[in-house]
Order: C-alpha cells, then sequence, then structure tokens
C-alpha cells in the first residue's frame, strides 16, 4: 500500500503517493523523472545521490521518502535560475570538472552548501565541505578548482 | 529490493505513542535519521521488517547550552551539535569538535545524536568523544524515565543496554570543571571510512598537575568503546610532561582487546592506539596552554 506525501521540488509542489520503503531518491529518479541525483551506491558511500532537504546536503539515498513529507528538496536540476546556470555549473564545465559526469551534480550540491555557509573557502575547506563525494574519474584537482571558481564569481 | 515486508512506517508525535508501539510489537524498529538502518537493510538485515517508528517528529531534536554543560535531544543531528559547539569555541569540548569533523556533511545533516550511540557500534567517533565527556543518555521506557552513564550503554558489538520498547531520549554533557581540554584522534584509511582506531582524551590541570583524566578508545580496540584506568591512573597527578604521556599510551595496551577484521589486524590496532593515544594526549596538553 502506497501512502501520500507533498514535497516541494525545486519550487514546485508535488503530492505523491510512494512506497513505504522508498527512498527520496527513488521518489525523485523513478516518479519525478529528476536524473540529477544518481544512484551510485545507494547505501551512503559515494555522494552522487546529493541533493538539499531544507537548505541542507544529505545523501537522498539514505532517506526514507516518507520520513520527508512537508520538505523542500532542490536538486541539480534547481540550482539554474530561468535558464541561467548557477556560478557552479559555469564554473564546472570552465574548469573542466567533469569527466563521466557521474559524480557531478551530488558534488555540485554538497559544494553549494559550503558556498552558501561559507563564501570564500580555501583549499582545505573546499576538500573537507566535499569529502562525502567519490569521483571514479580522479577529477579532484580540477573539481577542487571549479568550487574556487565558483566561490570568486 | 529490501525492506521488502515492511507493512507500517509510522511516524508519531509523542513519546508516549512511540512507547506504545514499541510495547505492542516488540519487532518494530525505531527509526531516526536511518543512516545506520539503510546500511543494514542494504546488507539484507531488515529483509523480515515489518514496522518502522520515525521518532523525527517528537521535538526532541532541540539542543540547551548553559552553566551546567549541554542537554541535547536524541533526534538532533550532528550538524546541530557541531554548530553549538563551534559557537562555544572551548578547549574543554575540543575533542568533541574533534570528532564531529569526522563524519561527512551529508552524514552530519542526517545522523542523529540517538541513532549514533543507540547502534553501539564501537567503530563510530562520536561516541569515543562523548565518552570521554561523562556524558549521560537519559532514557524513556513504559516504567518511566532512566538515566545511565554512557558506557554502560554500550552492551557488546553492536548491542545496546536498552530495554525492549525503551527509547533514548537525550544526553547531557556536564561542564568540564576547572580548567580542562579535550582531544579526539582517529586513524582511518581515508576521510570516508570507518576508525581503525579511534582515542579521545579529556585533561584537567590544578597547580600544574593533572587533577583528572579520561581516556576512551573505539574503533575496534574491543566490542565496545573502553576507557583505560592504567592510562588515567598515569596521568592522574603527573605533570603532563612527555614521559607522563608517552607511559599513559603504552598502558592503554593492557586495557583493550582488539578486533581482526578487513581493516586491521589486532596486533597492528594494539600497536597503533598506544601511538594514537600519545598523540592525542600531545593534542590535548597544547589545548591547556
Ligand atoms: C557514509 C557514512 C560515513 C560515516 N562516517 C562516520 C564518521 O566518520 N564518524 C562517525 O562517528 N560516524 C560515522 N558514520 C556513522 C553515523 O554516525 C551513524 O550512521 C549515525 O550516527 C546513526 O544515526 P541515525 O540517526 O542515522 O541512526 P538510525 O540509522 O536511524 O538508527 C541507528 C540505530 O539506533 C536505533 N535508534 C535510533 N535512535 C534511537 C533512540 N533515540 N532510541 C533508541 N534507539 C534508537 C535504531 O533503531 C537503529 O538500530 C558514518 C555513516 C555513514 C553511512
Ligand atoms: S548513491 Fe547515495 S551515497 Fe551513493
Ligand atoms: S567525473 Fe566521473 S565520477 Fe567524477
Amino acid at each position: 500500500m502506497k501512502q501520500m506525501i507533498s514535497l516541494e521540488v525545486n519550487g514546485e509542489a508535488h503530492e505523491l503517493a510512494v512506497e513505504k520503503n522508498a527512498t527520496l531518491l527513488r521518489v525523485l529518479r523513478d516518479q519525478l523523472g529528476l536524473n540529477g541525483p544518481k544512484r551510485g551506491c545507494d547505501s551512503g558511500g559515494c555522494g552522487c545521490c546529493t541533493v538539499h532537504v531544507d537548505g541542507q546536503a544529505v545523501y537522498s539515498c539514505m532517506c526514507y521518502a516518507l520520513s520527508y513529507d512537508g520538505a523542500s528538496i532542490t536538486t541539480a536540476e534547481g540550482l539554474a535560475v530561468d535558464g541561467e546556470l548557477h556560478p557552479l555549473q559555469t564554473s564546472f564545465i570552465e574548469a573542466g570538472a567533469v569527466q563521466c559526469g557521474y559524480c557531478t551534480c551530488g558534488m555540485m550540491m554538497a559544494a553549494k552548501q559550503l558556498l552558501d555557509e561559507c563564501p570564500r573557502p580555501d583549499e582545505e575547506q573546499i576538500r573537507q565541505g566535499i569529502s562525502g563525494n567519490l569521483c571514479r574519474c580522479t577529477g579532484y584537482a580540477k573539481i577542487v578548482e571549479a568550487v574556487k571558481m565558483a566561490s570568486e564569481r | 529490493m529490501a525492506l521488502q515486508n515492511l507493512k507500517d512506517f509510522h511516524r508519531p508525535g509523542a513519546v508516549e505513542e512511540v512507547l506504545a508501539l514499541l510495547s505492542e510489537n516488540d519487532e518494530a524498529l525505531v527509526l531516526a535519521g536511518g543512516t545506520f538502518i539503510r546500511g543494514l537493510e542494504a546488507r539484507g538485515l531488515l529483509n523480515g521488517l515489518e514496522t518502522l517508528v520515525d521518532i523525527r517528529r517528537l521535538g526532541l531534536d532541540t539542543i540547551r547550552v548553559d552553566a551546567d554543560g549541554i542537554e541535547a535531544g536524541a533526534t538532533a543531528t550532528l550538524a546541530k551539535l557541531q554548530r553549538v559547539v563551534a559557537a562555544q569555541n572551548a578547549a574543554w569540548l575540543g575533542g568533541l569538535a574533534d570528532a564531529l569533523d569526522c563524519p561527512p556533511l551529508q552524514i552530519r545533516n542526517t545522523a542523529t545524536l540517538g541513532g549514533c550511540l543507540a547502534a553501539s557500534c564501537p567503530f563510530f567517533d562520536i561516541p569515543t568523544a562523548l565518552v570521554a565527556l561523562d556524558t549521560e543518555i537519559t532514557i524513556r521506557g513504559s516504567d518511566g524515565e532512566r538515566r545511565l552513564p554512557l558506557p554502560e550503554l554500550f552492551f557488546g558489538l553492536f548491542a545496546n543496554a536498552l530495554e525492549p520498547g525503551e527509547l533514548i531520549t537525550g544526553l547531557s554533557i556536564p561542564h568540564a570543571a576547572g580548567h580542562s581540554a579535550g582531544a579526539f584522534g582517529k586513524l582511518g584509511a581515508h576521510a570516508n571510512v570507518l576508525a581503525i582506531v579511534n582515542v579521545a582524551v579529556q585533561l584537567t590541570v590544578d597547580g600544574g598537575l593533572c587533577s583528572a583524566a579520561c581516556v576512551a578508545l573505539g574503533g575496534g580496540v574491543a566490542d565496545t568503546v573502553v576507557r583505560s584506568p592504567a592510562a588515567e591512573a598515569i596521568l592522574t597527578g603527573s605533570k603532563l610532561d612527555p614521559a607522563a604521556l608517552a607511559a599513559a599510551g603504552e598502558a592503554v595496551a593492557g586495557d583493550i582487546q582488539p578486533l581482526s577484521d578487513h581493516q586491521a589486524s589486532a596486533e597492528y590496532r594494539r600497536a597503533v592506539a598506544k601511538v594514537m593515544t600519545r598523540r592525542t594526549l600531545e593534542r590535548a596538553v597544547a589545548r591547556l596552554a
């Protein structure tokens, strides 16, 4: 038996019938068609499912959707405003911080909380801020550069 | 898919309701941040689970600081405690601040203090730091409320001392008396991994001598987080000079029964526990200055 929840996702209100065991990641990808958050490990080890819940970065694969009834969610799709890319997105492109791209949306969402709280981070703070996100293409140097670049925009 | 047998997902709004649900059904599992539970689910360990009781609507997520110390509700997140501890910027909270830096941002934003303790996982960091601070927890059950000093909660590997139907509602960290400083150290293979060994120490000095010392170790040095009475005895009354710190480091070896696992052998844990203890003591001593 499914249960109803309401979620605000990237500014839009949704009423959703979700399975009791569904994670937020599953609802976002499979019910709302948002493929920014990726299903990597599906158990808290890689970070590519990172979204914001009420402004805080979380692993959406670790969240049971029913616990988040009424929450406001932002995914990477919600970063751009009126077609204008977010500084993080522009910087990831310009720094060449994307290889296969699987980690990218999660990296940007982790970096977004860092920049929201600490607008001018140093390299150590950037590395700490994205320590919960893995990149298997070993692009960390350019990812750090991209976050630094975004902080200067 | 795991949790394929889940039938009920409760989100009660009052502690009494939680206690009633737990007493009706002793197979029901309390859900807080879910970061440990999702790990169990992913390993296929919760396939038979039918009932989850989410406790994050109880309003138990507040943290209060006063002259007596810190009172935190069980569902306060690690991130919330981290902000409170950072705002205090106090040497006596140095070990807790160090430990709260360990989990990644996404876990700090989700994981709760009650869940972190109830999991009774010796490889977590925050419990070791809380033991060094003489933390007490508050427990509610159908018979009322009781308090427990933290080490007594840890009954064994992944086993806690809660009776069926009991709930951790909060924890109290008493303000360290006198001139006190803490430090925490972790040895792990990389940032996002469980500790091989972790150490939390709390040192208080009076007139140039150590008047109280607490040395707690976790990360698989035993089935649970343990204290080292031998190291504490060497430190207490000493000048906290390099010889005393080194001797205390050596002494922890007698108070631990390390585990062997995929991360490290028991012998390795024993060897690094001594070094990690000495280094963590050095950090705490530096903070006393
Ligand atoms: C990727 C990753 C990295 C991590 N890194 C670190 C790290 O560096 N350092 C560290 O210390 N920890 C780390 N952790 C562990 C993390 O701290 C724990 O998973 C977390 O604290 C558990 O809290 P929770 O609220 O999510 O618990 P849950 O998963 O909700 O619950 C855990 C257990 O406690 C029970 N429970 C929960 N709340 C209560 C309560 N109030 N009363 C009674 N029982 C209760 C539940 O039934 C369950 O058995 C990491 C975890 C992950 C997944
Ligand atoms: S998919 Fe969520 S952390 Fe890997
Ligand atoms: S770009 Fe491929 S995983 Fe990071």
